[in-house]
């Protein structure tokens, strides 16, 4: 049904993700106004926007955690909104998802959380899980943390064992959700080689949002910039960089005043604090 | 007044809403328990959580139960010279009655409070979302495992609280009082029927378990993601989980021994 | 270990259970393994039972021997016919047994007494008592009493 035209097969084919028409809105307000974007396969893409944009909404649109009000979500080629419950189950097992609050599970220790997905999935003896926990937290520096208990962690510890977790199963698509926040300079280094190695090692597709527009643009080869519901810039980072639109202009040189707002929806200040 | 209607159709709207969605839930999630020895670790985890650390409570008011109510049964059967029945009147009280109905009440306000505002803690906190995209579904990891060791626990802690109730109106009945032992067990023994009072005791505790462990496990899973939030779900737990063990209890003395 | 020692506690707190649940039905209902064993069925005659239910306890000599399974009434002469089920090792008798109603204290539950008499004959499965003493009925005492026919 989606691959009719020969033209779309062509650019199906190099992209893991493709969002046409996205309409999602939050009680009234609309979160996503008909946006359209492509997550190119096998790369790393950012996904930058302001805050409270619905970039965290995104994630879990593609994740297939909430139903969009109209639009298409292809994931290899297949729409993740007309999932049945069990297709959508088995789909997930191929996404880690870095949530934005790490989201351990508070009643198990640091290694355990990592051996979850193991265990859930997967039919692996004790001593092979063991090795492959130690190996995703020694990735992430925090091996000698396996038997502290998540409420031990600190803010970028946690989030750091939740991405030991995430990609404990090797999956395809790994989407990040704020990975930086928290980390200081060398942790932060080191996660960037790291989701940088993970994608061009095992071939994932990775996707990365963040407010780290440096941090981003270094590592990412492909960068979507989203505002008001709406793709305002797409493109390599260096092409963005080069962006003449005034949108993208004011976003990545951090602006506050500009065709973004930086304000939440609101009635005039100035009437506001005079009631 | 059209106001009035509005209001009155759209929360009628939504408790239906709630209902089934809650019912939707209850299926998947009483089906979804794992039959094999991880499904069964899980089990047994929860049982320690919901049954066992919920033993002091059932036998420490059993016992003040069965003690009290050998008491006061004593002071007015004593007037007609007919102290021995008091082993009858608090063994049919505690089997029939009290047994089910305060060890629910206990168990509402003690394992299912804490299963609330444990699920819904797991939910603010994203553990069930992120459960969910590490496509696991919490119903079954979660929920059925919490779930399963409510219904079995309920009948079990009833059943506890009767003997022990029965235990505390011996100690004051025959200990204290001089009730002479062998009217007071025979007495009892003669008036209560097992299938009639007992057997039905223990069905009313299964369905008061089936309703107080539902209501909390939907409670917390359904609960606004906020520390508000899961304030106001416990409370819903307590006070719906009384009030229909309460209700219920009615019902079914009616069809039992109406 | 912290495992294992969780499965043994649930372990102990269901055997709690069952044990629980086998004292309310042994000790507090008497549903006892002996009354599912072998029992024989006697039938008394009574003018009155005066309260006497089904599952009254039969006894002898203060002994529970058995069990009211069922009340009728005979009605050819009117009088209340009284099924018991004896435990089959109660055996021995005597055919001119007495039955009596009698009240556990003043006004405690109705059971039936048995007093053994001296014949050789034993009662078994299908024979009647005919030597019966009706309950005392507290209320004929009183209006007794009241119209003067008993003075103290
Ligand atoms: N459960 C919810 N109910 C109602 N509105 C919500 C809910 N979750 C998010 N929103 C709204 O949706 C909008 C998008 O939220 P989202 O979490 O996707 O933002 P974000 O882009 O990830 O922001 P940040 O960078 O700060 O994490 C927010 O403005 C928020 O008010
Ligand atoms: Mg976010």
């Amino acid at each position: 049904m989606i691959i009719d035209r020969p033209m779309d097969r062509d650019k199906l084919l190099d992209s893991y993700i493709k969002i046409t028409g996205l309409n999602f809105a939050r009680g009234h307000r609309a979160i996503f106004n008909g946006a359209n974007l492509n997550i190119p396969r096998g790369k790393v893409t950012a996904i930058m926007g302001p805050s409270g944009i619905g970039k965290t909404t995104l994630l879990r649109l593609i994740g297939g955690q909430i139903k969009p009000d109209s639009g298409e979500i292809l994931l290899n080629g297949r729409d993740v909104t007309k999932f049945k419950r069990r297709e959508l189950f088995d789909a997930r097992k191929k996404i880690g998802m870095l949530f934005q609050s790490g989201a351990l599970f508070t009643d198990l220790s640091v290694y355990e959380n990592v051996a979850f997905p193991l265990r859930a999935h997967t039919k692996l003896p004790e001593d092979m899980i063991r090795d492959i926990v130690l190996m995703k937290l020694h990735a992430v520096g925090l091996r000698g943390a396996r038997d502290l208990m998540p409420s031990e962690l600190s803010g970028g510890m946690t989030r750091r064992v939740a991405l030991a977790r995430t990609i404990a199963l090797d999956p395809e698509l790994i989407l990040y959700d704020e990975p930086f926040a928290g980390q200081d300079p060398i942790a932060m280094g080191v996660l960037v080689q790291l989701i940088r190695l993970l994608n061009d090692a095992l071939g994932l597709t990775s996707v990365l949002v963040s407010h780290d527009i440096t941090e981003s643009l270094s590592i990412c080869d492909h960068a979507i910039i989203i505002a008001d519901g709406q793709v305002i810039g797409e493109g390599a980072p260096s092409e963005l960089r080069k962006s003449e639109s005034p949108l993208v202009k004011q976003f990545l040189n951090g602006l506050p005043d500009g065709p973004v707002p930086f304000h939440f929806p609101a009635t005039n200040y100035r009437t506001d604090l005079l009631g | 007044m059209v106001d009035f209607f509005i209001k009155v159709g759209r929360s009628g709207l939504e408790y239906s809403s709630a209902l089934g969605r809650s019912g939707l839930f209850l299926f998947h999630s009483v089906f979804g328990l794992m039959l094999n020895l991880k499904g069964l670790r899980l089990l047994v985890h929860q049982l320690y959580k919901v049954g066992v650390l919920s033993l002091v409570i059932i036998v420490v008011s059993g016992l003040f139960i069965g003690m009290v109510l050998a008491l006061q049964g004593y002071s007015i059967l004593v007037d007609y010279g007919s102290e021995q029945a008091v082993g009858q009147m608090v063994a049919l009280t505690l089997v029939r009655e009290l047994g089910p109905v305060v060890a629910a009440l206990l168990f509402a306000g003690r394992a299912g409070s804490a299963l609330t505002a444990e699920i819904g803690l797991m939910k603010a906190t994203e553990q069930l979302s992120s459960m969910e995209m590490m496509g696991v579904d919490p119903l079954k990891r979660v929920i059925a495992p919490r779930l399963w060791a409510g219904f079995i626990t309920m009948p079990i802690l009833a059943a506890i609280f009767s003997a022990v109730g029965v235990f505390g109106g011996l100690l004051v009945g025959v200990d204290w009082l001089g009730v002479y032992e062998g009217s007071f067990w025979a007495n009892m023994q003669s008036s209560v029927d097992f299938k009639e009072d007992v057997l039905n005791g223990m069905i009313k505790s299964i369905v008061f378990g089936v309703v107080c462990s539902w209501i909390a496990v939907f409670q917390g899973y359904d609960s606004e993601p906020t520390s508000e939030g899961i304030s106001i779900a416990t409370t819903k737990t307590v006070v719906y989980s009384s009030l229909s063990v309460l209700g219920l209890d009615f019902l079914l003395t009616a069809v039992m021994f109406g | 270990m912290y495992q294992r020692s969780i499965e043994i506690t649930v372990g102990v707190f269901m055997l709690l259970g069952f044990i629980a649940l086998s004292f309310l039905a042994l000790q507090v209902s008497g549903l006892s393994m002996d009354s599912q064993k072998d029992t024989y069925k006697i039938y008394a005659q009574f003018d009155d039972l005066g309260g006497l239910s089904v599952r009254g306890r039969v006894s002898l000599a203060g002994v529970t021997i058995g069990r009211v399974s069922a009340i009728s009434l005979d009605k050819e002469v009117y009088s209340a016919l009284v099924e018991m089920e004896i435990f089959q090792d109660v055996d021995s008798l005597s055919a001119d047994s007495v039955a009596s109603i009698q009240t556990a204290g003043l006004l405690g539950e109705k059971y039936v007494s048995l007093s053994v008499g001296g014949d050789e004959e034993v009662l078994v499965d299908g024979d009647t008592i005919f030597d019966t003493q009706s309950a005392l009925n507290l209320e004929k005492i009183i209006g007794a009493f009241a119209s003067g026919d008993i003075s103290l």
